[in-house]
């Protein structure tokens, strides 16, 4: 047989695990910056970007896409050629896919501090930078499918598989739930509102995790796991049954982020069953990982690499059990809002994707640089401190989680709240939270270790740029005759990438398309009407400052809910919100009913205005950043008309024309009554201010169902 | 790989090579970069566990769906949580039928004014009554008279425009009773580490 000789260009891995180890230690150093403000709030500084709302944003984001995202790129750009006996399809496409991706990192470290944000988790990014995100992904695609086209390999093996559904998901996923109207050059309106913004962001919110963070993490399971231990995969049974449930099944979880919300029971019961459904196929994944270790357990012992990917898979397994867990009503009814679901995420980010992001640099580092790693018991010191560091984070979370939700929900014999006032619950878990900076602190101190490793061993090897290998080509590759449905469709990977698609379609066409035609999904209510254009302008700003990272507007239907924040959100309520502001977290209490004048979170314009400017002069225990930049700025109402006219053209009805005049006469009148009231309490502030639209909005919140003083008659009977 | 020496191959299928470890069955020509893949069959345990996820969510579905399950429909549930709230609560609703407006001094009372205190009004008179949005209660200075009837009406009914809200609704007659005598009783006196200037006329 003749073999045909080919070279293997190594650059690009190099500069993704560069990449890789860059983005991380910024992007976990902003997270740990985050857990210090929520116990020091005052440690912003007063600089409006380094405030937890305006950097939370920027944690996830670079912790998902720059760190993460870059992993992926080195495991899918050093793997793919191996196993398909192929350089990949096109350098040029491969050098626009590393800058292009490093350079919105950089767009989105600069603009997400500075407040620029869709307010959609995850999916921040402004529309300009989405739009390269887009393309880039393209790029990628272009070149991963080339390169599988080019292959000397007949088959595709299932790393290769997940790298696949990996490409089909994000596109459609991104794509679909970023679609918005352009304000201005960087401030969109999602073309989805309310409960319908709600259901597409969770869909892809939901994921996101579960096609950023876990199918190209399997992939590169599959590949770095017997490629590390020596030993061969443990079912290749379990991974056709497990690569196919797994993608047809997690698409369609999404709304189990939204139970007892105001979306309708249906498409939540296909976020709860669909979410149980998906605890086999993902421990299809931990087994088959563990299991290829069978007959390597004692190099487990001794190899870092190795127990690093065992504590991944396992951290793993631990997530994708407790997910579905979390998926049940009564347990999410104690869970959503509160610190649990940050513990989940965390054994799931730090455990499962920082433990196997660690374990492959581990492992390539010595092959890449044709010397040994500087230091294996450096790397032991980093697996202890990751482990243990990871612990420590979660551990006191999950308390921190139980407590709160505990108290929010516990009333005295009388029937009333036993602890009426939020801020109560906060102060309990406060030594959680330092506990929790603590774990984290580890984590990043074995990150340290992981860098020096990483440099070390740079600086002693030679970088080897290019490796030789040989296969025969695929024409002459030897077929066996007797080859069952799916082995013969891992020889057509362009059929398998449209099989994928198929497959990953399914779930979210039957939750969207029916939440966004059929009308009665959102019932009408009439009085709820748009918003004043000095309230669209004060919401802006709320969505500006990432108010909703630590404050939802969502208020569930449980008696101490509707005890605390008043009656519980009706879907009808939302339907003007492009995007929609419900939230996922609770370290302030809900707003949904901010303005209601009856309810017992009102306060007074006043109270707003102090409240910002120093939130600790009102409440001395409270976690919450001064904002005292909204008391200073001038309201910008220069895109004051294009933002009527783009929610005109999304459906909200504004009158005819409204833009053109009328609008900023209502918005300047409105401002004068609230700085007249301002003055009247003692406050002597001009009506230009941002912090008088923010009032606007804030007292708007929740009221139009309150106007007759009967918001109990849009409740289903 | 310590894969490709295989004595007992005669013994089994040609598509078939062993794992020396294991013992388990590689399948041959499957070959990735080296990595080789295993013919084991799924375990048992791990198909059931998927079985009954799948019953589960047929079951749970049909619940929901078919008979609209009292514990799955959101409205229900609700609805259910408020009426047994109200069935257990009816009878001490209207158990003050003699409620007087006057001072209260006992130890308990002061206590149950002090946590209405904290939760509701210190939001704009401050924890130790020094006031910031709302007045100072420490001084000898009062807007709207300085009994207990005076204050009792301002909590119950508000002055809505000066920004202080009815509590009519929020708390119960006892409960305004109670605030109103833990200011007279407890704050009015001290020293608070703020105080806003005075307002209102010296009694």
């Amino acid at each position: 047989m003749e073999l045909q000789k080919f070279t293997y260009d190594n650059k690009l891995s190099k500069l993704f695990l560069y990449a890789t180890v860059t983005w991380g230690a910024i992007g976990l150093l902003v997270g740990l910056t985050a857990a210090f403000e929520l116990i020091f709030p005052s440690w912003n500084a007063g600089l409006p970007w380094l405030t937890f709302s305006r950097i939370r944003p920027l944690h996830t984001n670079a912790a998902i896409f720059a760190f993460v995202g870059n992993a992926i790129f080195l495991a899918v750009y050093y793997s793919t050629p191996r196993l398909l006996k192929t350089p990949m399809y096109s350098k040029l496409l491969g050098n626009i896919h590393f800058w292009g991706w490093q350079l919105i990192i950089v767009a989105a470290a600069i603009t997400l501090p500075l407040g620029f944000t869709q307010s959609k988790e995850y999916a921040e990014l402004e529309w300009p930078i989405d739009i390269a995100v887009a393309l880039v992904w393209v790029v990628f695609g272009i070149n991963l499918i080339g390169t599988l086209i080019k292959r000397r390999i007949k088959h595709i093996y299932v790393a290769i598989w997940f790298y696949i559904a990996t490409w089909v998901t994000v596109a459609v996923l991104y794509i679909t739930n970023n679609m918005a109207l352009p304000v201005s050059a960087m401030k969109s309106y999602s073309v989805y509102a309310g409960v319908q913004d709600a259901l597409v962001q969770w869909w892809y919110g939901h994921n996101a995790v579960a096609f950023f963070l876990t199918t190209p993490f399997l992939g590169l399971m599959y590949y770095f796991i017997p490629k590390a231990s020596n030993r061969p995969v443990y079912s290749y049974k379990l991974s056709i049954i497990h690569f196919w449930a797994l993608i047809f099944l997690y698409i369609w979880a999404g709304p189990h982020h939204l139970l007892y919300s105001a979306l309708p029971d249906w498409a939540q019961a296909l976020g709860v069953v669909f979410s149980i459904m998906l605890l086999a196929p993902s421990w299809g994944g931990m087994i088959n990982g563990l299991l290829t270790l069978r007959g390597a357990w004692d190099k487990v012992r001794e190899d870092p690499i190795l127990k690093m990917f065992v504590v991944g898979v396992t951290a793993y397994g631990m997530s994708t059990f407790e997910g579905p867990m979390l998926s049940l009503k009564t347990v999410n009814a104690l869970s959503h809002f509160t610190d649990w679901t940050i513990a989940h995420v965390h054994i799931g980010t730090l455990g499962w994707n920082g433990m196997l992001t660690f374990g492959m640099i581990y492992w390539l580092m010595p092959r890449l640089f044709n010397t040994k790693l500087y230091s294996v018991k450096m790397a032991n010191i980093h697996f202890w401190l990751a482990t243990t560091g990871m612990l420590f984070f979660s551990i006191p979370l999950y308390f921190a989680g139980f407590t709160q939700s505990l108290m929010w929900k516990e009333f005295t014999d009388a029937g009333a709240l036993a602890y009426p006032n939020f801020l109560d619950t906060v102060t309990q878990i406060l030594p959680m939270y330092a506990m929790r900076a603590f774990g984290g602190s580890l984590y990043y101190i074995g990150f340290i270790l992981f860098i020096v490793n990483v440099w070390k061993t740079a600086a002693a090897g030679k970088f080897v740029r290019y490796e030789e290998d040989s296969a025969p080509s695929l024409e002459k590759a030897p077929s066996h005759g007797h080859e069952n449905w799916h082995r013969r469709l891992e020889g057509m990977p362009v059929k398998f990438t449209v099989a994928a698609l198929i497959v990953i379609l399914i779930g979210g066409m039957v939750e969207i398309i029916p939440m966004i035609l059929v009308k009665s999904n959102v019932p009408t209510i009439s009085a709820v009407q748009p918003y004043t254009p000095l309230e669209l302008e004060g919401r802006d700003i709320y969505v500006r400052e990432g108010c909703y990272l630590c404050h939802s507007q969502q208020i569930r239907p449980f008696r101490s809910e509707v005890e605390r924040y008043g009656e519980y959100s009706k879907a009808g309520e939302s339907v003007y919100d492009h995007p929609f502001q419900f939230g996922s977290k609770r370290t302030g209490p809900d707003l949904a009913r901010e303005g209601v004048k009856t309810l017992p979170n009102y306060k007074p314009n006043s109270w707003h205005y102090n409240h910002m400017l120093d939130p600790q002069s009102l409440n001395p225990e409270s976690v919450m950043p001064p904002y005292p930049w909204i008391i200073h700025n001038d309201l910008d109402v220069s895109t004051l008309a294009s933002k009527i006219k783009t929610m005109q053209t999304l459906g909200v009805p504004y009158p005819e024309g409204y833009a053109d005049g009328q609008a900023m006469k209502d918005l300047e009148k409105q401002a004068s009554e609230i700085a007249q009231n301002l003055k009247d309490a003692g406050i002597d502030v001009s009506s230009k201010k941002e912090i008088i639209a923010l009032i606007a909005y804030m007292q708007r919140l929740g009221t139009d169902i309150y106007k007759d003083g009967n918001p109990e008659q849009y409740s289903s009977k | 790989m310590a894969t490709d020496e295989n004595k007992n191959s005669n013994l089994h299928n040609e598509d078939y090579e062993y794992d020396t470890l294991t013992n388990d069955r590689l399948i041959k020509g499957h070959n990735y970069d080296g990595i080789r893949e295993l013919d084991n069959a799924l375990p048992p345990w791990w198909v059931w566990l998927f079985y009954i996820t799948i019953a589960f969510a047929i079951i749970y579905s049909i619940r929901l769906f078919v008979f609209n399950a009292d514990d799955l429909v959101q409205a229900k549930e609700f609805n259910k949580e408020m009426a047994d709230y109200h069935a257990k609560h009816a009878k001490s609703d209207n158990a003050d039928a003699n409620f007087t407006v006057a001072l209260l001094t006992d130890d308990a009372s002061l206590a149950e004014g002090e946590k209405t205190w904290v939760s509701i009004c210190a939001a704009c008179h401050l924890k130790d009554g020094g006031g910031l949005v709302g007045p100072n209660m420490t001084d000898d200075y009062w807007i709207h008279g300085n009994t207990v009837d005076d204050l009792y009406k301002v909590v119950t009914d508000g002055v809505i425009e000066k920004g202080m809200l009815s509590y009519k609704q929020q708390l119960s007659d006892k409960q305004r009773l109670e605030v109103v005598s833990y200011i007279l009783e407890k704050l009015h006196g001290t020293t608070p580490a703020n105080p806003k200037a005075p307002q209102g006329d010296k009694y």
